[in-house]
């Protein structure tokens, strides 16, 4: 008997082609797509790189020289942003800021806007030429300004910002030892003809890649339990170095250790300050929130706008469709109908949930009405036409059911609904861009995530409501199939 | 209605040569008929001989290769005057239950009736007379899916006939319809007939077509075969509409004209135009000490018709 129950499972499946396809392809299908996303996005794929905006107020040598380190490093994607002049809040601002200061925040705000920055590397106007020579000076200060959705772009850059400012000293401080340890000699007959030269007590000076390579034997380095930063400190040498009879030889080491034992860490580090900032949480309470929400109700969407259209399927299977295709009402009339009725219940369905995310999660639906409504409605049209269209297209509702679920999931999981898009390699991005999810989610982001004006929607409206005329007018010309037969 | 009317009054639907090839298939291969107010006319045969595709074709959901299929402009008033005339209002009673199961008996009414072109208390009150008419007064709220078999049926055919139709087609609307609610169907459909709308039903039902009709069309491959009523058909057919078997103990040694006999003569089979003459003959056997030990009386139907149409039963 249960040889017989398993002989019919496997006989029905043999007899469905369709069943067969999701039983067997689909999880092949959905892997390489998950994988084509972590292999190439999340991972440290061959295209993916930190995408980073660079705005300096004025370019100086160290500016340079950090600009340089950057574009070197091959997990970064340097490029400058050019400050435009903006009219936007001059008047408000002009008082508190300077316009320069007021151009470079509206550009940087542009970029956050444009999606194509991960994180922005804004510099001072007070950004220095070179690196502090006393311990009194000021740190430079380097600011971050992301927009939240990639917390590893902060840790990654600040990483290497870090990095840039410890070689940058401890090559100073090199530097400057030597030049203290030629004083030195010079004014004890050293590097006379019948002298030593200062370059035969001293190392010569190494490339900071050397440094931080793995020549940890260096005489000027010492390294201590965080590495190289204990270099630092190195310039204050006393004074009586250079005035009293030096030892017949001094070693690095010997001034290092000597110096430096006693020097607090936190010392050691300040030769950057990097602060970080998001624009968009400092006016937001909980945003990231509403970006999910778009997210999950896109998907969602999709699956019930599609359910609705099916309905069209059972009618045509019942008969039910026969007896209204000879009422009053055309084909026209009908297909209109169900598209109205599907665009309605989407717009009702994702305002459900955003007003519930509105009550639980605080996204600030009312500060951003307008632009939700806009948006609403272009993904729900477009949905909606994408729905029909499919129903129209499929001969059963079970065909209708495998072929949806095939769709949707993967335009889904490649249009960012089910994986952020900001972890996507450039390619998969570019491949989103073909799924209603990526359109529809960029323009929610955009509302509640960047706070962008709403004609910063243009791109994505246009693109949704002229998705959602095509598919309508698709659907218009495939249903005749339903009076055909 | 009947045989003077059918050839008095003017028809409503006229299909002149109708071909269609559907699915690869010639369905229709020249169908030309007439339908005229009042008739109610059963569409009969096999599956896959063509009658949904028919219906398909003169409801306007599919439209035919060739042939004109014609809706006759129907005076609806009393006046004379040829522009008052109405444009032809049809219903199609779909094969399958086409009405919404989540909706109530109300509901449906009330959508179909819109859907219809009627509104207000015109439908209101058409929605009160169609309830009546179908027996579905007291269910009027309840969910159409807890309605029996039967009562789904007739709501079904209900909603077709909310904008009184002039022409009403039933593809097969009395599959899986107990007795008792079959016949209510068939009450239905000739109150319909008495209002004076045509009626044209599609069947496997032979017992249907045989009592029911007006008028019989018996469809085989896309083609009419027969046309008209069931004892024209027969005498058109067949001939005589009875037959006799008469069984001898032992061969019947007498010659009898009428009947033909089988070897070794012992039984006889005879047609009949009326079975009044069946006493005279059996009178006459008695007087020649022929009598049978048995006598069978089958009278022709129409699967004795499709059997001499087709040389094969409806079965096969």
């Amino acid at each position: 008997m249960i040889l017989t129950i398993l002989r019919i499972l496997f006989l029905r499946l043999r007899n469905n082609p369709l069943e067969l396809v999701l039983v067997f392809v689909m999880p092949v299908v959905f892997f390489s797509i998950f994988a084509g996303i972590f292999s190439k996005g999340i991972a440290t794929g061959s295209d993916k790189k930190l995408r980073v905006g660079w705005i300096a107020a004025h370019e100086t040598a160290l500016s340079l020289e950090l600009r340089a380190f950057l574009e070197k490093n091959s997990t970064l994607q340097c490029s400058s942003l050019i400050a435009k002049p903006s009219l936007a809040d001059l008047d408000d601002e002009a008082e508190e800021k300077s316009i320069a200061e007021i151009e470079i925040e509206a550009t940087i705000a542009e970029a956050q806007r444009s999606g194509r920055y991960d994180l922005i590397i804004r510099l001072p106007d007070d950004f220095p030429t070179r690196l502090a020579d006393s311990e009194d000076s000021a740190p430079c200060a380097v600011q971050l300004v992301t927009d939240g959705q990639n917390p590893m772009a902060v840790a990654m850059v600040t990483s290497v910002v870090r990095g840039f400012f410890a070689q940058k000293k401890a090559t100073s401080a090199a530097e400057q030892l030597v030049s203290l340890s030629l004083a030195a000699q010079s004014s004890s007959g050293y590097g006379s003809p019948r002298e030593p030269n200062a370059s035969q007590y001293f190392d010569p000076v190494k490339d900071p890649s050397q440094v931080f390579g793995n020549d940890q034997d260096s005489r000027f380095i010492v390294t201590n339990s965080d590495g190289v930063n204990s270099v630092n400190g190195v310039s204050d040498v006393p004074k009586e170095w250079a005035i009293a009879p030096p030892k017949s030889v001094f070693t690095t080491q010997e001034l290092l250790e000597t110096e430096l034992a006693d020097k607090p860490e936190s010392e050691n580090d300040e030769a950057v300050s990097i602060s970080v900032e998001n624009p968009q949480a400092a006016t937001q309470e909980n945003p990231r929130i509403a970006m999910y929400a778009a997210g999950i109700a896109v998907l969602f969407l999709l699956f019930s706008s599609t359910g609705n259209a099916a309905a069209l399927l059972e009618e045509a299977e019942s008969g039910t469709l026969d007896r209204i295709l000879v009422s009053q009402a055309g084909l026209f009339h009908i297909v209109t109908g169900k598209w109205l009725g599907i665009l309605l219940l989407g717009c009702l369905q994702i305002t459900v949930m955003f007003v519930w995310a509105e009550l639980f999660f605080k996204i600030q639906l009312a500060k951003h009405i307008v632009g939700f409504c806009i948006m609403t409605f272009s993904t729900a049209a477009a949905t909606a036409s994408f729905a029909m269209l499919l129903a129209t297209l499929c001969k059963s509702r079970a065909q209708l059911n495998a072929v949806s679920v095939v769709i949707i999931l993967s335009m889904s999981a490649v249009g960012g609904s089910m994986i952020p898009r900001f972890a996507m390699s450039d390619r998969m991005k570019e491949i989103g861009r073909w799924t209603f999810n990526a359109w529809a989610l960029d323009g929610y982001q955009k509302i509640f995530w960047f706070q962008s004006p709403l004609t910063s929607l243009q791109n994505e409206v246009a693109v949704l409501l002229g998705s959602s005329l095509v598919l309508g007018v698709l659907t218009l010309l495939f249903s005749g199939r339903w009076k055909r037969g | 209605m009947t045989e003077s009317a059918a050839t008095t009054v003017p028809p409503v639907l006229t299909l002149h040569n109708v071909r269609k090839t559907y699915r690869g298939r010639e369905a229709l291969k020249g169908i030309s008929l007439e339908l005229r107010p009042g008739e109610l006319l059963g569409f009969f045969g096999p599956n896959g001989a063509g009658k949904t595709t028919m219906i398909r074709c003169i409801s306007g959901l599919l439209k035919p290769d060739s042939g004109t299929i014609t809706r006759h402009p129907f005076d609806h008033g009393d006046d004379d005057d040829p522009d008052n005339d109405e444009p032809i209002r049809l219903g199609l009673v779909p094969q399958n239950l086409a009405v919404y199961p989540d909706l109530t008996v109300q509901q449906n009414l009330e959508v179909f009736g819109r859907l219809e072109g009627v509104s207000g208390k015109a439908l209101k009150h058409r929605i009160n007379e169609v309830l009546e008419w179908a027996a579905l007064k007291d269910r009027t709220r309840s969910l159409t899916k807890t309605l029996s078999g039967g009562m789904q049926r007739r709501l079904n055919i209900a909603c077709s006939v909310l904008h009184d139709p002039d022409i009403l087609l039933l593809d097969e609307p009395t599959v899986g319809v107990d007795p008792q609610s079959r016949e209510r169907i068939y009450e239905m459909m000739q109150q319909l007939t008495a209002d004076g709308a045509a009626v044209l039903l599609t069947t496997h039902q032979l017992e249907e077509v045989e009592t029911r009709c007006d008028r019989i069309v018996v469809m085989d491959h896309g083609t009419i075969v027969a046309d008209g009523t069931l004892s024209e058909l027969v005498s058109r057919t067949i001939g005589q509409p009875h037959r006799v078997i008469l069984k001898f103990d032992r061969p019947c040694s007498k010659p009898l004209a009428a009947f033909a006999f089988d070897e070794p003569r012992t039984t006889a089979t005879c047609s009949l135009a009326s079975m009044k003459e069946l006493p005279q003959i059996l009178s006459v056997l008695k007087q020649l000490d022929q009598e049978p030990s048995r006598i069978d009386v089958r009278s022709y139907g129409l699967q004795d018709v499709f059997l001499e149409l087709t040389g094969r039963s409806l079965r096969e």
